[in-house]
């Protein structure tokens, strides 16, 4: 008689090497492909940042030609929002640790979770062709209208805009709808509404935003497309056309996008903080409506963005005052870690260290986002290096740093060995002084009326001493980096083994082994608070489930135990489906529709084979 | 062995609520075509602009009525599914099927007709116009081939997993259905 977890291991194992990475189903594996992948973009998304830096030293640079500068400007924005920050916090740390800390074994749809990755990195290594090619996008990351219309962009660089984030957003549409499946359904036993972790509420937050946010994009994008292919109008006067009209759906979706890329950053500071300061959050239930709340106001801002576009003052008003109505869960959640720091007995390591570091980025951040909700004072930065300052607050500042806390947070439970905790402290700071030495010189340099995106400027204007500190700290900043990723290469080698739980944190996946089996919990867990780990208690059931690819669903609000789910094994079809979306692409790409016509036909046939083998369970 | 007992269960399956996160963001993609569709009305002095014909009202409207009306054997194709009756689920099936092609291969001869009397390429009216009715097709048409592969499928008999689709397309086609009227009366706006 083999014991439990040899069974288990039996059952979930899946086959060995490359082939297995390729047809993997494992959300742990999906998450460490995502979690290497976006490394790879978020490198090639420093590099360009450095160049754009190295270009704007000093005045006259020459580093870049404008064409050039155009399109390493414009992918230094696509990739690291869409390409670094948005599938790094949902495909990797949600990917990973989401079913870890709900106590499931797998997500929802794990055929559909790989098949998310690979359309992901499909549309990465499209939009990339582009730039290769040297006809990456170049009008900028909103690619605002009549720039990217065929007369002012005759070549393909705004058809591999376009066509390059509806495929991403395909990717991101299958994670969202996972997510909130798996959030809904899969919880432990006993894990009601009130009893998830807030990381998981940050994640459902996001996951409904991106399924209410990528739509409008889509049909912009989409727009773009018939325009510049088939000579349909939208965005052209002459025609009855209304230029506004790209803005509007741009933002719509742009603005919850801000918040898409910030959400999880605030959800894994509610999981560092509680941890090193020992005690559980501060106001939970308010900070988890915050959460959800800041999601969902983030649809009402979107004018926020068009204030120098001359849209009527009632709307104007209008969108000011829903902009500062922002500040409201902003701030709960920002005294929630202020006290539950404060009340408890915090241990500043590195991962805390970064949350600090956050929380002071973000409300530099925040002070100068809400300026802009002041109409008058919007009208007169718009589109100056102010606003670059403010949102590289938000995105770098308080976006970025959580990832690279949670990088040192999760490292022991992913590797199982320990990351050096004075260099990595010393990262932090290396990083810190160079996020600011980097960023805030572009608050004073904008309001000194340099306008953002000119590949060049004259001397003599003021700016040029700013520029220089702003070059020494971008370089200053990737040397941060480069620590970061050396302790954590060097520690997955060197570093001493960490046990399951370094730090004693008190969610569910510092319950079970580092790194953690194909099968996650060898006994599914009874879960009766929201820190389980810190309670201890016994659940009077025991579900080990070890005869079957089996994990339980619960019910939707109270997490009571409702039925055994066989989860489908290892598959090829995600990556074959990915490859015939990814071809679709290029075919529309230049413009062979009638090959695009059949490859989807293709798409649909792998959509069949897929489903001719039935998980036993829905 | 797993020592919990397995009861009938009470939640929602999962396919189900994919389905439905999966409806919410095809309908706000409508959503903001429709929006759009108001956005550049009210940026246009005449609308339709001169020389493109009105909409006629007559058969989209009598279409629409067919289309409505398939939700009702679609919603007794996922009873019978979970009551375990293949044959009344196919049967059920077949029959929305039947009505659901007529009205896709109707609206594509009128769409086709209306392709004859102004292009896209004109205006922003006709632009928009054969986008979203586009859209709404192509919409109908991811219906019809859900329902064709699980009536299909229902050949090689009933399981757990195929009733959990019937369920999920039956949700599916209400959700096509109510996004018909929508657009329906979007597209025929300018003549009610």
């Amino acid at each position: 008689m083999r014991s439990r977890t040899e069974r288990l291991e039996l059952i979930w194992h899946e086959r060995p090497g490359l082939l297995g990475w390729l047809t993997t189903v494992d959300h742990k594996r999906i998450g460490l492909l995502y979690f290497f992948t976006t490394l790879v973009f978020f490198g090639a998304g420093g590099v360009e940042a450095l160049l754009i830096r190295t270009q704007l030293a000093g005045p006259n640079g020459t580093v870049l030609s404008p064409e050039a500068f155009d399109q390493v400007m414009t992918m230094h924005g696509v990739t690291m929002i869409f390409l670094f920050i948005i599938p790094m916090t949902t495909g990797a740390f949600g990917n990973y640790l989401l079913p870890l800390m709900i106590g499931a074994r797998d997500m929802a749809f794990p055929r559909l979770n790989a098949l998310s990755y690979w359309l992901f990195l499909g549309s990465g290594v499209f939009l990339y062709a582009g730039l290769l090619m040297r006809k990456g996008p170049d009008c900028g990351w909103f690619c605002y209208t009549p720039l990217n219309t065929k007369e002012y962009d005759p070549g393909l660089n705004a058809d591999f805009y376009a066509l390059g984030l509806i495929f991403n957003s395909m990717s991101t549409t299958a994670g969202a709808l996972n997510f909130i499946v798996t959030i809904f359904k899969l919880r432990a036993p006993g894990m009601s509404f009130n009893r998830m972790p807030l990381f998981v509420f940050a994640m459902l937050a996001v996951s409904f935003s991106l399924i209410f946010a990528l739509p409008p994009l889509t049909t912009d994008l989409v727009f773009l497309e018939l325009q510049r292919k088939v000579g349909f109008h939208f965005f052209d006067v002459v025609h009855g056309g209304d230029a506004l009209l790209w803005q509007h759906l741009f933002w719509l979706f742009g603005h919850p996008e801000v918040y898409i890329i910030i959400l999880p950053a605030m959800g894994i500071a509610t999981s560092i903080i509680p941890t090193f300061a020992k005690r559980k959050m501060v106001a939970f239930p308010l900070v988890a409506l915050a959460e959800l709340l800041v999601a969902f106001i983030g649809f009402g801002v979107w004018g926020h963005h068009m204030f120098a576009t001359g849209l009527s003052i009632g709307t104007l008003v209008f969108f000011a005052a829903a902009s500062m109505m922002v500040v409201i869960p902003s701030t709960i959640q920002i005294y929630a870690w202020l006290f539950t720091v404060n009340l408890g007995r915090p241990e500043f390591r590195a991962p805390l260290l970064f949350i600090g570091g956050f929380i002071a980025l973000f409300v530099i951040g925040g002070l100068s986002g809400i300026m802009f909700a002041a109409i008058p004072f919007d009208q007169a930065t718009t589109d100056t290096y102010f606003v670059v300052a403010h949102f590289h607050f938000i995105i770098f500042g308080a976006a970025v740093f959580p990832i690279l806390g949670g990088m040192y947070y999760w490292f022991p439970k992913v590797t199982g060995h320990m990351y050096h905790e004075r260099s990595a402290q010393a990262s932090f700071w290396v990083t810190f002084v160079g996020t600011l030495l980097t960023f805030f010189p572009m608050h004073i340099v904008g309001l000194l009326g340099m306008t953002r995106r000119v590949y060049t400027y004259h001397a003599g204007f003021g700016w040029d001493a700013y520029n220089l500190s702003e070059t020494i700290g971008a370089f200053i900043l990737a040397a941060g980096l480069l620590m970061i990723f050396a302790n954590l290469l060097w520690s997955r080698f060197r570093g001493p083994p960490s046990g399951p739980d370094p730090f004693f944190g008190g969610t569910l996946e510092w319950t079970t082994a580092s790194p953690p089996p194909p099968y996650n919990f060898p006994v599914i867990p009874t879960v009766t608070s929201p820190y389980p780990n810190w309670d201890r208690a016994q659940g009077e059931l025991v579900l080990d489930l070890d005869h079957g690819h089996e994990t339980p669903a619960t019910t939707v609000r109270d997490g009571h135990l409702d039925e055994i789910l066989k989860m489908p094994s290892e598959s090829g079809w995600p990556i074959v489906l990915a490859l015939a979306v990814t071809v679709l692409f290029i075919m529309l790409l230049t413009a062979h529709f009638v090959v695009a016509g059949i490859f989807a036909g293709v798409a649909g046939c792998v959509l069949v084979a897929w489903h001719v083998h039935e998980p036993a369970e829905a | 062995m797993s020592s919990v007992p397995y009861t009938q269960r009470v939640a929602k399956p999962n396919g189900w609520w994919g389905m439905v996160v999966f409806v919410a963001t095809e309908a706000t993609l409508f959503g903001t075509l429709i929006g759009s569709y108001y956005d550049l009305r009210f940026k246009t002095p005449r609308w339709p602009p001169t020389g493109v014909p009105d909409p006629k009202l007559a058969m989209p409207l009598i279409l629409l009525g067919v289309l409505v009306s398939t939700s009702v054997p679609v919603q007794l194709a996922s009873v019978f599914a979970r009551a375990g009756r293949t044959g009344a689920t196919q049967l059920s099936l077949l029959v929305a099927l039947v009505v659901q092609s007529g009205y896709l291969a109707m609206q594509i001869h009128l769409y086709v007709d209306d392709l004859h009397r102004f292009s896209p390429q004109q205006s922003a009216y006709a632009s928009i116009y054969f986008t979203l009715v586009g859209a709404h097709h192509a919409h109908v048409l991811v219906g019809v081939l859900l329902e064709a592969w699980l009536l299909l499928r229902l050949f090689g008999g009933n399981t757990a997993y195929r009733a959990v689709g019937v369920q999920g397309a039956a949700f599916y086609w209400h959700a096509v259905n109510a996004l018909a009227v929508a657009v329906t009366l979007v597209q025929l706006s300018p003549s009610l």
